[in-house]
């Protein structure tokens, strides 16, 4: 093609060198190796896009995890040695993601704007890509092969992370009557700027769709990002130094999961300093600690016999973590979204229960629908009925009452590393109950199995979903953001009667109903969630439990989700619905139990070269605080089978 | 400052008209030789160029260069409140603040006075470099519109193969597949020539001494393997071929040729190009391997050109 005259300038001295290099062979070649391979880092103006795209690339191509932290962790030492500004940008890119997630920046790409861009930058036929996306499955691929296959006229300047970053971003945030056409002049420009001989096109279009889908886990990330600190401080760190820069790290990415504030910190004082400098911050959401499920009473003894623990309501509500800081409140979901906007009453009542001396801190609570009247705890679906956003304090018929059990900071100081004892003093001791809004999670210090059964009943009737038990004291009785941890174990009323544990399931397909259930999906293929691969594995055909309304109504959230060939990171097994869906919709289903399946794919090579299937599995509700990542990991999955 | 006069509204109508589906903001650089547009589409697939010479207008006045920065579907809401024999004035001041456009009725009873507001765009000028094409052919452009027209309804890309059979346009779809062969109208006659000046390609020269008229017959009789004979010759037919094209008839189809050529675009963008169709008679094609496709709208206040990168087969993609 034409090039712009500098550059044409160029390509005649390359052609210039090539006949040069006719004459003297071996000089050329080294000549032409040095050229072409990385280019010096000194003198490099900025990370370019394809360095990212070729570390892709790369990652994509293996599954190994310890091949791919190696490349990551050499792309990364690369950024920090020449463009430490730009190692911030680069790994919002690698997870794909432009801000920590309580920021709430999305780009909210849908894939009709993607295929008209694709479509507009390359002179094909919106139905001609739509075709060859049915065959192929993504877009990424079938737009890489249509900027193959037309070239532009002239060579434009190589793209470059900053200006990858800051297009998402601005893609992210444009909003008003022209922001459609906007939106897709950035993605143009930036789609003719990628260089047909690399994958830019194609990473470029899974970054604007928000799935990389490169079998790149986040705790991946975490690791290479902390090699790659200690391995730009001092090359020759041993193997205990990195796994100790590993610890801090992911330590204090649980605490403080936004990189905005660590990498800043990690840049200027390495892994020695990130402690002091990074901790817990009210306003800054942490991933809450989880429980794993037990099956009877009997193995919360065999756990916690001899120690002191407790026992508590589950209350049948979401996740709340509530921050106190400036006098302002803040209530954050499991998924560390900003829920403020969804509970204003619980902003405006809370500080009701606050005592006097109270500067600031963290609690982690349960949010429950409450009828005042009754004094009763709704269910769970009375609160996800609400609307979402802009919800006026007025407006409001279901009342929300918080259960606090945890205290996490409290005064300028974290207490993640306190008793559970001592921060639920803590917590009794600074707020107070209000009726009908604010009160401590119910609890007692059992030590016998007909305690805890008596209680659990208790629970149960009190319209709960049964009780967490939790250490006591020592380093067991710590909270450990983000882990399902051994020290605390839900003990849910289902499991006694022998019908097992509930599972988070996603819906990727769906089957033709017949009968009564024609024009409607009669059942649904189901998945869990596979955080190593980032891949939704199916698990089981779902077709019971549901009533009338409920089929329509999940018609009318998954029709829209319909696509027309499966993702190429669904593990079907051979399962073969009718149709896929986005994967979004995320059920709680009841099994009774679990078994092999030569069918499904659920954690297949984990427990055994066949996958996990659920027997007589039974949809309950619709949980649509959870993302389709959240999901059941196939990890769960397996670790709930007995054989 | 500017002011330029033009006789004919309507040539200004089917100027924007060819353009503004491909781009949608550009300068038009004025200057003392008229006034001239190059913006490529915002795929960067294509190239397009316009130019209003300074003769197409009556006066013409422009005293120093000056880029006016025009969103062309406001202009063309503007021009479309001409009538197409209406008189336009064009006029900007050196402050660049916006263009003005006088229209006057041919029978000077009405006068409407339009002003656009002007943009700042920033554009990168683009070196096209001069290429000497493997093939060039001149044919109607209504008939090229047609083919186009007609082989979009197949498939998406067109292959044009030029060789002294005439020139073919063909497309596969799934539906089926079609080729269009346009044959060098009687009269005229190929013509193939040497390269004066040779570079790598002289195994594939051509014999060109082919009687006109045989040539559709002995087709691949000719092997690219043989040698040249006169180039002094060919250089000399070069001219000839120049002139004898001017006098070629209106809707006659003339090649000439060097080198047999074949190369794919995508019909989308061409289609677009044949816009250009009421503006002239005449369409021409130039081709060369590896390098956009050229095609030319002659009219007689300037000329329109568009440049599009061929495609590249999935064989050779890599």
């Amino acid at each position: 093609m034409f090039l712009p005259k500098q550059q044409q300038k160029a390509l005649a001295e390359d052609k210039v060198s090539d006949k040069k290099s006719a004459v003297k062979n071996d000089n050329a070649i080294d000549k032409k190796t040095t050229n072409k391979k990385s280019l010096p880092s000194t003198d490099q103006d900025t990370i370019t896009f394809a360095q990212l795209t070729d570390t892709f690339t790369k990652i994509e191509a293996t599954t190994k995890r310890l091949e791919i932290t190696d490349y990551l962790t050499q792309f990364y030492k690369q950024v920090i040695l020449t463009k430490p500004e730009e190692l911030l940008m680069t790994l919002y890119l690698t997870i794909n993601r432009l801000c920590p997630d309580y920021e709430g920046l999305e780009l909210g790409i849908g894939e009709s704007i993607l295929i008209k861009a694709v479509v507009e930058s390359t002179g094909r036929t919106t139905a001609k890509v739509k075709e060859e996306l049915k065959k192929v499955g993504d877009l990424g691929t079938v737009a890489q092969s249509a900027r193959k296959n037309q070239p532009t006229m002239f060579k434009s300047k190589d793209l470059n992370v900053p200006t990858v970053f800051k297009n998402l971003k601005e893609i992210a945030t444009a909003s008003g009557s022209q922001s459609q056409t906007k939106k897709i002049g950035i993605i143009m420009k930036m789609l003719t700027s990628c260089n047909s001989n690399t994958n830019e096109v194609k990473f470029l279009i899974r970054l604007l769709e928000g799935k990389l889908r490169i079998g790149l886990a986040e705790k991946t990330v975490v690791v290479s990002l902390a090699n790659a600190i200690v391995l730009s401080n001092n090359e020759d760190a041993t193997k205990e130094d990195l796994e100790r820069g590993v610890e801090i790290v992911k330590q204090v990415y649980s605490e403080l999961p936004s990189y905005d504030l660590i990498i800043p910190a990690l840049l200027d004082g390495g892994v020695d300093n990130l402690q002091e400098r990074c901790h817990l911050t009210p306003g800054i959401p942490l991933k809450p600690m989880l429980a794993k499920p037990t099956k009877a009473v009997t193995e919360v003894l065999d756990r916690f016999e001899g120690r002191s623990f407790t026992c508590e309501y589950k209350y049948d509500g979401e996740r709340a973590q509530i921050h106190y800081h400036d006098g302002k409140v803040k209530v954050f979901s499991r998924n560390s979204e900003d829920m403020s906007m969804k509970y204003p009453d619980l902003v405006e009542q809370l500080p009701r229960a606050i005592k006097p001396g109270v500067k600031n801190f963290v609690i982690d609570s349960e949010a429950v629908a409450f009828d005042k009247q009754t004094k009763k705890i709704l269910p769970f679906q009375e609160l996800t009925r609400r609307k979402r956003k802009d919800v006026k304090v007025e407006d409001i018929t279901v009342k929300v009452h918080i259960f606090a059990f945890d205290l996490l900071y409290f005064n300028d100081k974290p207490l993640l590393h306190e008793d559970l004892t001592r921060r639920r003093e803590m917590l009794s001791d600074n707020f107070e109950t209000v009726e009908d809004e604010f009160a401590m999670a119910k609890s007692m210090e059992a030590q016998s199995t007909e305690e805890i059964q008596a209680f659990l009943e208790e629970s149960v009737k009190d319209s709960c979903e049964g009780l967490m038990v939790k250490m006591n004291q020592g380093e067991s009785a710590w909270y450990t953001p983000s882990k399902r941890s051994m020290n605390w174990l839900k003990l849910k009323k289902d499991y006694l009667s022998g019908v097992g544990d509930s599972l988070d399931l996603v819906v990727i397909g769906g089957y033709y109903g017949k009968g009564k259930r024609t024009n409607v999906y009669g059942a649904y293929l189901l998945a869990c969630y596979d955080q190593d691969s980032e891949s939704y594995q199916s698990i089981c055909k779902i077709g019971t439990g549901f009533s009338e309304e409920m089929l329509d109504s999940h018609y009318k959230l998954l029709n829209p989700l319909e696509i027309t060939a499966p993702k190429s990171y669904y593990k079907l097994g051979s399962a073969k619905p009718d149709v896929y869906f986005e994967p979004q919709a995320v059920w709680e289903v009841l099994t009774a139990d679990l078994s092999l399946s030569p069918v499904y794919t659920a954690a297949a090579g984990e427990i055994s070269e066949r996958g996990i299937s659920l027997r007589f599995p039974r949809f309950i509700r619709v949980r649509d605080d959870k993302a389709a990542d959240d999901a059941t990991s196939s990890e769960q999955v397996s670790q709930n089978i007995y054989i | 400052m500017l002011e330029a006069r033009m006789s004919e509204a309507g040539t200004l109508k089917k100027v924007l008209d060819a353009v503004r589906d491909l781009i949608s903001d550009a300068n038009w650089e004025c200057n003392e030789d008229g006034i001239s547009l190059q913006a490529m589409d915002n795929s960067h697939v294509a190239l397009v160029t316009v130019h209003l010479s300074q003769d197409a207008f009556e006066p013409y006045r422009c005293d120093r260069n000056m880029p006016l920065g025009i969103n062309l579907g406001s202009l063309t809401k503007v021009i479309k409140c001409a009538k197409d024999n209406d008189l336009v004035t064009l006029k900007a001041d050196d402050s660049g603040e916006s263009l003005g456009l006088t229209f006057e009725s041919s029978n000077t009873d009405r006068i409407g006075e339009y002003s656009i507001k002007l943009l700042d765009i920033d554009q990168e000028h683009l070196g096209i470099p001069v290429t000497q094409y493997d093939s060039v052919i001149s044919m109607p452009s209504s008939e090229f519109q047609r083919i186009c027209r007609d082989l979009s309804q197949l498939g998406e890309s067109i292959r044009i193969d030029a060789s002294k059979e005439g020139i073919r346009f063909s497309v596969e779809g799934d539906v089926g597949k079609a080729s269009v062969l346009l044959k060098q109208s009687s009269g005229a006659s190929i013509e193939r020539e040497e390269e004066s000046e040779e570079e790598e390609e002289e195994e594939e020269d051509e014999d060109e001494d082919v009687k006109p008229n045989v040539d559709e017959d002995e087709e691949g009789d000719v092997k690219p393997k043989d040698k040249k004979r006169k180039s002094s010759k060919g250089g000399n037919k070069t001219k000839k071929v120049k002139k004898a094209k001017k006098d070629v008839v209106e809707d006659g189809v003339s090649i000439s040729l060097q080198q047999q050529v074949s190369l794919t675009f995508s019909l989308k963008y061409l289609n677009n190009f044949t816009r250009s169709t009421p503006l002239s008679n005449r369409v021409t094609l130039s081709l060369s391997k590896d390098i956009p496709l050229l095609l030319e709208y002659e009219f007689a206040a300037g000329h329109i050109k568009y440049f599009l990168a061929p495609k590249i087969g999935d064989e050779d993609a890599e």
